[in-house]
């Protein structure tokens, strides 16, 4: 087990993103954050990298990521009008992925502003 | 936005001298709020610190956040858009009405302290939550403050900013506007986008079971939205992409374990001053990034028949 120190880590909890968070790390959780308040260091010690859930699943079975996306795929293609919905806990890179796939659907995208 | 008069959380912290929350709880939702960015930083025209600036709180009932402020206004419930309309008449020195003013919960002295002390300050900053922006009004609540921060321009430098509630939401909307031309609630279904709340916007469209399928990202509307919304969320054929398996994983046809953002996926978010951020994702997990799977989608997709001639640069054959 190896001990990381990640120094100013960006805390994506609320829309204050701190971004002089000290995290410790044992390779599989954050054992330690410094300067993250009581909400952010929830947040960091609330997620490991174990493997905790199925890679993918199609109507509650397992399957593998592959066939999730083809499957997925499939179902935006054959829809009408699909909706894209969410882009608050996921990165920019991935918004503007999402944005072009709604281009291609011809879909709807929207997030949690408009609730 | 368009025409928002804001700033960044460094101006506010160098210059502001008059902070008012309006409808937000920043001790309880955004704890490092004052401490970071407001109210008790020293900055290079607040020397001082907290002692040179005032914290005002508006708000319908005492919160912890109450206890940070010099003074609180408790605004009756519902009363929020006709608080800010009697301000903008005041600050134009023009007469109101004192059975409106006794409507709103608040006296007419408390009125003019405030709207005193708003010219008179150097730099003054609104800073509002869901408290104004969610209750009756919603959007008009918003649209009215941010008026009167631009209105109140013609005596000093006024801004206001919304307390943006999760993570990434800000960057969401400046990647939306980047692209489409828009931040939220748009339809690309006549291959240019359009937008509409209430007609493109989530909720309504579940509601109004207008959608035909849904691909949710990082969210969890099987836990948050209204029956009817997730009534026709198991009706559609549902894709979830989430680091957990969720409430709407539970009623999806397909769900996608994808790495958490900030914890084992890297990237930029926007601060809510809309300051692009970097991550530094501190481990390494088994799963796909959103990004990559959401491509992969994207890829698996654009390999399929296009459902407009012509869509994506791709000239249908004659």
């Amino acid at each position: 087990m190896e001990l990381t120190v990640t120094k100013n880590a960006t805390c994506t909890f609320c829309g204050c993103v701190c971004d002089d968070i000290e995290l410790h790390s044992d390779g599989v959780r954050i054992t330690h954050t410094k300067a993250a308040c009581v909400l952010g260091t929830a947040w960091f010690k609330n997620h490991t990298v174990e493997k905790l859930f199925p890679d993918a699943l199609i109507d509650g079975k397992p399957a593998t990521v592959d066939e999730a996306v083809h499957f997925a795929a499939e179902l935006l293609h054959a829809a009408d009008m699909p909706l894209l919905y969410g882009l608050s806990n996921i990165t920019c890179e991935a918004t503007r992925e999402a944005a072009s796939l709604a281009e291609l659907i011809g879909g709807v995208i929207d997030s949690h502003t408009s609730l | 936005m368009g025409g928002k008069v804001s700033c960044t959380l460094g101006e506010v912290k160098n210059r502001a001298d008059l902070i008012i929350y309006w409808g937000g709880n920043p001790a309880e939702c955004h704890p490092r709020h004052f401490t970071k960015y407001t109210i008790m930083q020293k900055g290079k025209y607040v020397p001082n610190g907290r002692k040179d600036r005032t914290m005002v709180l508006v708000d319908i009932r005492e919160t912890p956040s109450a206890k940070a402020a010099d003074i609180f206004l408790q605004v009756r419930p519902t009363k929020d858009f006709e608080v800010i309309t009697l301000l903008r008449a005041m600050i134009k020195d023009q007469p109101v009405d004192e059975a409106a003013v006794a409507e709103t919960g608040l006296s007419l002295e408390q009125l003019r302290d405030l709207v005193a002390r708003m010219k008179a300050c150097k730099f003054g900053v609104f800073f509002f939550g869901m408290g104004l922006s969610m209750t009756r009004g919603k959007h008009m609540n918003s649209a009215a403050l941010l008026t009167l921060a631009a209105e109140m321009n013609a005596f000093t430098k006024f801004v206001a900013m919304p307390m943006r509630g999760h993570g990434n939401v800000t960057g969401g909307d400046v990647i939306l506007r980047y692209t489409t031309g828009y931040p939220f609630g748009i339809s690309l279904s006549r291959g240019y986008p359009r937008f509409n709340p209430g007609e493109f916007s989530t909720i309504d469209l579940l509601i109004r079971g207008d959608c035909d399928a849904a691909l949710i990202l990082g969210a969890d509307p099987g836990a948050t939205m209204p029956q009817p919304a997730i009534e026709h969320l198991k009706r559609i054929p549902t894709i979830v992409l989430d680091p957990k398996v969720t409430h709407t994983s539970r009623l999806a046809r397909v769900h996608i374990t994808t790495a958490a953002t900030g914890i084992s996926a890297g990237g930029t978010v926007y601060r809510m001053d809309e300051i692009p951020l970097p991550l530094r994702p501190p481990l390494k997990g088994p799963y796909p990034t959103d990004e990559e799977v959401i491509r992969r989608i994207r890829e698996a997709v654009a390999k399929k028949a296009d459902w407009m001639p012509g869509m994506n640069g791709v000239v249908a054959a004659a």
